[in-house]
């Protein structure tokens, strides 16, 4: 915890954190200070001036509050008539050749632009010369639509580029009021979070295209989650909605601050892996080709586990599920894998967020002693009579052609939540929640475990995993047997406060 | 103001010559970083060539190891830098307060409808070529005109003819 300091805002005596510029001090307690441009990831740049507060020590009349660091006594000032004054011309600027355009624009409903002209502006336009023109849905690459009338040149996304990926693509060009952000003819973005921009910018002017137009920002429900694009485990926002007469969708993710895993950003593969959650799923439960309802699946695996059987456990299922699984394997005597290769793109990973490995929980398979093996795998394989694969995808990036000979030799089950080559081979697929549709725990390439809740809610949800594999006849049959049986193996995660039930947020991730 | 952020694309691969590049080499000695660079290489590109093309920013920017972008920034903000070949005679017109109270705007709309020139563009025979520009630091004798370089104080539009007259 930080050393606290008192000082005084509007002459209320207030104590905040230490370190910190005046914004994000007053921000944790409560307190806004208005402001574009500055951002904690990228820093002060003191170029919108919406930020100015007064203190009373003799300084100039005002300082921008993301310049000024907090300090002990200091008499700071929020509302006097001369910055209510002035937040309210910067606001008359800044929409002078705003095109006001808030009814098709995405950025509506969580724009910064439309709050503070709510709070600090609230009047009508003065302005009886014509409007500069600009360019609109401009390609800027990396999926990246930009609307330079919509702009307020802070200059945050010409900042990520620069001190952030260091690719420094984009660039304030021009001056006074043609002044627009633009790339480099041939040079546009091109880097692998180029998205972040979109989420960066305050106003409407960077918009996703994989995005635009979807869903207006106020139906979406925003729940806490955790990505499964690679090992790293970042933190997003799973925004979803149910429209009338239709399922629960994803519509889009959006990073989740943790300083200690992610930040403020997520990988631009990462965010558009929902639209694996929407599409390509496993719909009905399969037997011998012919659909049937997921009970009867059950009781016909029920029937064929046994000592011939090997089960494969999928790296990115949480912990709860692979305990679950291990219990069941346990209980009918199965042999039990966690052979995962394919899951990994050697060579693939940054020194940043992206990993090699995009399972999202490889770390659980080996604090469970699952032997992800090859050799293992293969020796079991060979002398199994049934495969059931629980959510393991053995082709995944074109992987696994070796094996295929042997599974079309035996009777394959898969337990997934999505369709694809083995529930093709399968004689039996059960179709199963997919990790936005259930809860569960991971630990991530650094070890840190963290937990994540249920965000979609399907119309018919599909089986949560855990209990299918009560139902197969594991003795581990719900999340809360799941959690005590791996507090049994795992001896550290006893010590978590609350159990495994953690919410999620950045103050609650410990390393494991 | 003209839209001066437009690129003009040659085609045509940029390199300095054999005496730019050795001032180059003997420039980029005097400065802490590299990027410091950016306004005297724009400025060696300009002596060399008379104009700014598109691949002259990214040669610059790859000379110097920094972004095209900031190259482009810095080019695109000096008004002095010219991204598109002028004319003999580059009128260049203040366009700051003290000109812009003083009557530049007649001087401006003099040069549109007598000879059909706007700011940013060039007339059909190349002989002049018209720009505004930010402050040229005369305000005390505004409006001011620059021709070429050379500075025309406490101008109006009868001088502007009369000067004009001597321009070949």
């Amino acid at each position: 915890m930080a050393e606290m300091v008192k000082l005084f805002v509007n002459g209320r005596e207030v104590e905040v954190e230490s370190g910190k510029n005046l914004i994000d001090a007053f921000k944790v307690i409560g307190i806004e200070i208005p402001h574009f441009c500055y951002h904690p990831a990228l820093g002060a740049d003191g170029n919108c001036r919406m930020c100015l507060v007064g203190i009373e020590d003799g300084r100039p009349p005002l300082v921008p509050a993301c310049k000024t660091p907090v300090a002990p006594g200091l008499k700071v000032q929020l509302d006097t008539e001369k910055i209510k004054k002035i937040q309210h011309d910067i606001m008359e600027f800044e929409l002078i050749n705003h095109p006001i355009d808030c009814p098709v624009c995405d950025q509506a409903g969580e724009c910064t632009l439309q709050d503070y002209y709510m709070s600090y502006d609230l009047q009508d336009s003065r302005m009886t010369e014509p409007v500069v023109v600009k360019g609109k849905r401009m390609d800027f690459g990396c999926g990246v639509v930009h609307d330079q009338e919509r702009c307020v040149l802070c200059a945050r996304c010409v900042r990520f580029t620069r001190l952030i990926t260091k690719t420094g693509e984009l660039g304030i060009v021009n001056r006074s009021d043609e002044a627009r952000v633009e790339t480099f003819p041939g040079r546009p973005l091109n880097n692998r979070y180029a998205v972040n921009v979109v989420d960066l910018c305050p106003v409407g002017a960077m918009t996703s295209r994989d995005f635009r137009f979807t869903q207006r920002a106020w139906f979406l429900t925003r729940d806490k989650g955790i990505c499964h694009g690679c090992a790293k485990g970042c933190n997003i926002y799973i925004d979803h909605n149910r429209e009338k007469y239709k399922d629960d969708v994803i519509y889009r993710f959006r990073p989740r601050l943790n300083e200690q895993v992610n930040g403020y950003f997520i990988c631009d593969e990462g965010r558009f892996t929902y639209h694996a959650e929407n599409e390509g799923r496993l719909m009905a439960a399969r037997v011998d080709g012919k659909d049937c309802l997921g009970d009867y699946a059950a009781q016909s695996v029920r029937a064929v586990l046994g000592p011939k059987s090997l089960i494969l456990v999928s790296p990115d299922s949480s912990l709860e599920q692979m305990a679950a699984i291990k219990a069941l394997s346990e209980a009918v005597g199965a042999r039990l894998s966690g052979y995962s290769e394919g899951y990994i793109k050697e060579g693939d990973g940054d020194n940043w967020l992206i990993q090699d490995d995009k399972s999202a929980n490889r770390a659980g398979l080996s604090l469970l002693g699952i032997d992800a093996g090859k050799e293992t795998f293969t020796r079991l394989l060979n002398s199994s009579e049934v495969l059931v694969s629980f959510d393991n995808d053995l082709f995944i990036h074109d992987t696994g052609s070796e094996f295929r000979q042997r599974l079309e030799a035996i009777k394959v089950i898969a337990v997934t939540s999505h369709d694809g080559i083995l529930t093709k081979m399968a004689s039996i697929a059960i179709p199963v929640a997919s990790y936005s549709e259930s809860s569960g725990s991971l630990v991530n390439i650094d070890g840190m475990l963290q937990h994540f809740d249920r965000a979609v809610q399907k119309n018919t949800p599909y089986f949560d995993m855990v209990e299918l594999c009560g139902m197969l006849g594991s003795p581990v049959a719900t999340a809360s047997d799941a959690v005590n049986e791996i507090k049994k193996v795992i001896p550290s995660f006893a010590n978590v406060e609350g159990g495994l039930k953690l919410t999620a947020s950045e103050a609650t991730n410990v390393p494991a | 103001m003209s839209n001066r952020s437009k690129l003009i694309v040659t085609g045509k691969p940029f390199r300095y010559d054999q005496e730019r590049d050795a001032e180059f080499e003997r420039l980029v000695k005097r400065y802490p970083t590299r990027e410091s660079m950016i306004l005297p290489a724009l400025w060696l590109t300009q002596e060399q060539e008379g104009w700014i093309s598109a691949e002259a920013i990214a040669y610059i920017a790859d000379r110097i190891g920094t972004f095209a972008s900031q190259v482009y920034e810095c080019a695109t903000f000096y008004t002095m830098y010219n991204l598109h070949p002028m004319g003999r005679n580059h009128i260049c017109i203040c366009r700051t307060l003290s000109c812009w109270l003083r009557g530049k705007q007649e001087i401006v709309d003099y040069l549109k409808d007598e000879l059909g020139l706007k700011p940013g563009e060039i007339s059909a025979d190349g002989k002049f070529s018209l720009e505004e520009v930010e402050c040229l630091g005369h305000c005390g004798t505004a409006p001011v005109v620059q021709v070429n370089g050379e500075f025309h104080e406490n101008m109006d539009v009868d001088k502007l003819k009369s000067l004009l007259a001597t321009l070949k």
